[in-house]
């Protein structure tokens, strides 16, 4: 039998029982639907994760006390078998003097409670070194930024400025700032300009508040006072892993038994594709198990198929069908059965991707990868479950299905 | 006995056989496994049917008649003995090979008809060609041509399921015409239908004797029996009669 009568027959079958060819496509129809929405909403979010950080400066090495590693394929982890470093201003000579680093900007943030006007709220003030801050300084707004001399000055975000109190808060206004049950009053000497967002990462650049380090350090009360973070920026990005590999060895010394990590934003990054990567294809796997049950469902209804036309599989038998013939035929109408589901299933997931990203104002992005998997899984789904009812077809004895009524 | 192959005869032809001889039965045995024992239903059938015969195969059931057709017509294999189809030995074939040989010598008429309800009655005796791979055009213009013989050109479009007992069995004589083949096997091509259409039925299986085809046909019905040019008769898995 050629491929083409048996493809025409499959078609009669189909058109025949309109009802039923539905019913048993639902399970596919549904599995592949889940498939593409579960990798839609995956790579939604992969790619709006990565959309937050298109413009940022990646090439920026964090030095930070602890162990940062991160294995060839596996997500990052932190290991505390050895003592965190504690970082000081000795570090931060140490990497003005390496090759290829253009500043060193050292910084140590706390949550404090801020007053305006008797009234509190909380925000994350960062002590910084501001000769080195190249960045913030720019974006200055109102007043002016921070200069090494300050001491009971602050220069304060948009947000901190404009919506954290009901007043605008502007340069020239006192702010008091509340730590454990230490209090200090500040100055507002400049506003910063509005800055976007990382959403998912839930920091808002525009919450946060600046004094130089002096002040952070009485504001703290702490008798050692250490730098939570040195943020290095370069003379040439594309050296960026070069110049934080000199990094590393030029702290070590300073550090004989104490960890310290010198990482790129960029290989940070790569760290949190992995664990997105890995989001998505958990989302996929989950949506999988229910294409599964969706090739059971085709089994079953190819199982009762051909209970149903054991009449006529014995009179194709009789009339000389082989059991190739057969067999083909069952496991053909399986696959088609699989691939028309698969399409409807496809169509279906993409208009939901796109609605739930409407509506719920989640990230969705329909690619042509997920549909490829969805088309290529559904119709796999359906072509395995139809194995077993086809050889069953295939193998009948013509003479006992023709007895059958 | 004039046609039964004698015994003996290693290979080719035996003495009773003649080289027009286009089925030869030789000692076919049949048994069937019920449970722990097992049931003689042939007991060496020695037979043998010429080109351009008219078999009526009668007897009572359980008299293996059902069974000696489900062996000559290449459905069953027998437990042992030999079987030669237009001379070639096919006792020993595969499943496949059965089949292939079914579609291109043999020609089935049933008594319940068997024909597929889901497709149209053209679709229906374009099957066996579909079977044997025939360029589409060739095969619908053979379709339309024998049903046209039968009488039912205009019925091609139908569903089978539309059409009465006489009708359906004349697009299985159709059918069973397709791959014109020179055997056609028939079981109780009659027992389901009204004296008329039983009738109609009837010539055209003379008609198709006369063109030169060897016809098999089970029957119950003596009255039938009127246009075959041979009559045997099966007792106990036994030829008790082979008669002209």
């Amino acid at each position: 039998m050629k491929l083409s009568d048996t493809l025409e027959y499959i078609t009669v079958s189909f058109t025949a029982d309109r009802f039923k060819t539905f019913m048993s496509s639902l399970g596919i129809i549904i599995g592949v639907l889940s498939i593409v929405v579960m990798l839609s909403m995956g790579e939604g979010l992969y790619s709006g994760v990565f959309g937050e950080f298109q413009g940022m400066n990646l090439d920026v090495i964090n030095v930070v006390p602890g162990t940062w590693s991160q294995d060839e394929n596996g997500p990052p982890n932190f290991r505390s078998t050895e003592e965190p470093a504690k970082l000081s201003d000795k570090d931060v000579d140490a990497l003005k003097g390496v090759a290829g680093v253009k500043s060193a900007a050292p910084r140590t943030s706390a949550q404090v409670v801020i007053s305006s006007r008797g009234r509190n709220a909380s925000a994350t003030v960062n002590g910084i070194s501001p000769e080195e801050e190249l960045e913030l300084k720019g974006k200055v707004e109102e007043g002016r930024f921070l200069t090494d001399s300050d001491y009971r000055a602050v220069v304060i975000g948009k947000g901190v400025a404009e919506d954290l109190f009901r007043m605008k808060v502007s340069p020239g206004n006192k702010l008091r700032l509340y730590y454990d049950d230490r209090s200090m009053d500040f100055k507002v000497v400049g506003v910063q300009g509005d800055e976007a967002e990382i959403s998912i990462a839930r920091y808002d650049p525009n919450m946060e508040i600046y004094v130089t380090h002096d002040a952070m350090k009485d504001l703290l009360g702490r008798e050692s006072y250490n730098y939570q973070q040195i943020e290095v920026t370069v003379d040439d990005p594309t050296q960026a892993e070069t110049v934080a590999a000199r990094i590393r060895e030029a702290l070590k010394r300073y550090h004989k038994d104490e960890a310290f990590s010198a990482v790129t934003s960029r290989s940070m990054l790569q760290s949190l594709e992995s664990i997105l990567a890995m989001i998505k294809y958990v989302l996929g796997g989950i949506a999988a198990v229910s294409l599964v049950v969706g090739g059971i469902g085709i089994s079953n209804v190819m199982m009762l198929t051909v209970k149903e036309r054991i009449k006529e599989i014995g009179v194709m038998k009789a009339i000389g069908a082989t059991r190739r013939d057969i067999q083909r035929q069952y496991l053909l109408e399986a696959a088609m059965l699989g691939m028309t589901s698969s399409l409807i299933g496809i169509a279906l997931g993409a208009g939901i991707s796109v609605v739930i990203g409407k509506l719920a104002g989640l990230p969705s992005l329909v690619t042509w990868q997920s549909v490829a998997v969805g088309l290529l899984f559904g119709t796999l789904a359906t072509t395995i479950a139809g194995v077993y009812p086809a050889s069953r077809a295939a193998k009948l004895d013509p003479i006992e299905a023709l007895r059958a009524e | 006995m004039a046609k039964s192959a004698g015994p003996g005869g290693e290979d080719g032809l035996n003495a009773a056989q003649t080289a027009d001889d286009v089925v030869v039965l030789e000692k076919i045995e049949k048994s069937f496994r019920v449970g722990e024992s097992w049931v003689s239903v042939l007991k060496g059938i020695d037979l043998a049917i010429a080109r351009g015969e008219f078999v009526a195969l009668m007897g009572p059931s359980g008299s293996g008649k059902s069974t000696l057709m489900n062996i000559v017509g290449c459905l069953d294999k027998p437990t042992s003995g030999r079987y030669l189809l237009l001379g070639r030995d096919v006792s020993s074939l595969s499943e496949d090979e059965l089949a292939r040989v079914r579609r291109k010598e043999l020609g089935f008429i049933f008594q319940t008809f068997n024909l597929i309800g889901r497709v149209s009655v053209l679709k229906n005796v374009e099957m066996p060609m579909v079977l044997c791979e025939m360029p589409k055009d060739q095969r619908r213009a053979r379709a339309l041509e024998l049903l046209e013989n039968v009488g039912l050109a205009h019925r091609v479009d139908y569903s089978p399921i539309n059409l009465s007992g006489g009708e359906r069995q004349r697009v299985a004589i159709a059918r069973a015409l397709a791959n014109d083949p020179d055997i056609i096997i028939a079981d109780e091509p009659t027992g389901n239908l009204d004296l008329k259409s039983s009738d109609e039925v009837m010539r055209i299986m003379n008609h198709l004797n006369q063109e030169g085809r060897t016809i098999i046909m089970v029957t119950h019905n003596p009255e039938i029996t009127e246009h075959c040019s041979r009559v045997i008769r099966l007792r106990d898995g036994k030829i008790v009669e082979d008669a002209p």
